[in-house]
């Protein structure tokens, strides 16, 4: 079986959650991480 | 708003780790050097793809003092979180504030609700320099209304530390105690990771992309208060850190990472903000970026009422419009005024977007009740008075 392909994000504000909330939707089989150096993730849909 | 770790995984199905920071993107073998801040340990993380959202870091500026306790820059949500435990707890009674932008301004109404002694610092004839100093004074004004104290035209020389803590705020001209020191000297784009992995960068160093998000690197992608943007008015490259904008670029970079197509075509330049019951509020070029562009342009400046005058609760706004002189095109517009006033900039900001010049804007079909403007709305009378000096003789 192929392994997913895999993103690597490196920030998880704004940008980064927009980023990886948006790619999880049109392509589920995509394997993110995200990687934030603070103690918080934020998102707005 | 801050969504956790535990949801993202749960709702969106994606693997957020905080207190992991990225120490070097390793770009020919395609992997992150990751270091896991809790256990101190370093690890290696494999990528196909790669999304670089590192935001934006404050101006933090090299003069003596400034690294003391006490002294905070505010960039992060954890920033903040960090200056109100310190006033919840250490309780402070003077803030000095350097700089008079939208970090300044947010801040002295923060800090005067909490009622502090605010002093703020600014090096230019006004505060909010992204407006022009005429609309700029308004904001100054509005200021010390609310009690703040205001030196403008000083520059900011040394922190006073005593045991490493804040003393005093020393400036060219005199030396303002303060408890507190809170620094809003603007940001600059986060990209010292990029620029190692040698990714390419452009205006303020900020990551060049193209319009849907894509760096020089493939399978590269960038967005957010780290990359660059399209000014639509004056053609050219920008860095505009804010949150309206790292939204929408993170949301096109992540279609076309999941396999879409959308396109980021550009700003124009708008915000908002507000120092206690005074609404500011910007858009498009200003006039010194309309000069340095080389274009001859004129200013229609009114002072009108948020509703119509005779109606409870109207109070003043001052809109200013500005047009390029030989085609009438619309260039940039400010606000400043008491509540309604602000939004009111969108309309500019739509206009900007779609091209229009003075007349089409004129007879744009805007709304209108008495609890919500004149039949004339201000938009529309800042509009007419820039007609008006299109049409007088140059």
């Amino acid at each position: 079986m192929r392994k997913n392909q895999r993103l690597a994000i490196i920030g998880g504000d704004a940008a980064g959650m927009s980023a990886a909330v948006q790619a999880k939707r049109r392509n589920p089989e995509l394997d993110i991480i995200v990687f934030e150096r603070g103690p918080h993730t934020s998102y707005s849909a | 708003m801050v969504v956790t770790p535990e949801e993202f995984r749960d709702r969106y199905g994606i693997d957020a780790r905080i207190l992991h920071e990225v120490t070097e993107i390793d770009l020919k073998e395609r992997r992150l050097h990751v270091r896991d801040l809790k256990e101190g340990k370093e690890h290696r993380e494999a990528f196909d793809l790669l999304m670089i959202a590192t935001g934006a870091v404050p101006f933090c500026p090299d003069v003596p003092g400034s690294k003391a306790r006490g002294v905070y820059g505010l960039h992060s949500l954890q920033s903040g979180i960090r200056v109100r435990d310190v006033i919840d707890r250490e309780k402070p009674e003077r803030a000095v504030i350097i700089g008079g932008g939208y970090i300044g301004l947010e801040m002295a109404e923060a800090l005067i609700m909490r009622g502090l002694d605010v002093s703020l610092v600014e090096l230019a004839a006004q505060v909010m320099n992204t407006l022009d100093p005429d609309m700029g004074s308004l904001v100054s004004e509005a200021l010390m209304r609310v009690g703040v104290k205001l030196f403008r035209e000083e520059s900011f020389r040394s922190v006073e530390v005593e045991q490493d803590r804040v003393q005093a705020v020393v400036t060219d001209r005199r030396t303002l105690p303060a408890d507190i020191v809170i620094l809003g000297l603007g940001v600059r784009p986060n990209t010292e990771l990029a620029e190692h992995a040698g990714i390419a960068l452009g205006v303020r160093k900020a990551i060049k992309t193209n319009d849907r998000m894509q760096t020089n690197i493939p399978g590269v992608w960038a967005a957010g208060d780290c990359a660059e943007s399209f000014h639509l008015v004056s053609r050219r490259p920008v860095h505009i850190a804010l949150g309206t904008i790292a939204n929408k670029q993170g949301r096109v970079a992540g279609i076309n990472l999941g396999g879409g197509y959308a396109t980021f075509p550009g700003v124009v330049g708008t915000a908002v903000s507000k120092i206690c019951d005074f609404e500011v509020a910007r858009t498009g070029l200003q006039e010194k970026e309309i000069a340095d562009l080389g274009l001859d342009y004129v200013a229609g400046r009114i002072e009108g009422m948020t509703r119509a005058s005779y109606y409870p609760n109207a109070g003043k706004i001052t809109v200013k419009a500005l047009a390029e002189r030989e085609t009438g095109r619309l260039l940039g517009a400010q606000i400043v005024g008491v509540e309604g006033a602000a939004k009111r900039i969108d309309v500019f900001a739509t206009a900007l977007h779609a091209g229009f010049d003075v007349d089409e804007m004129i007879n744009l079909d805007l709304s209108y009740a008495p609890p919500y403007s004149g039949v004339w709305d201000p938009v529309h009378l800042a509009v007419r008075r820039a007609k008006a000096a299109l049409e007088e003789a140059p």
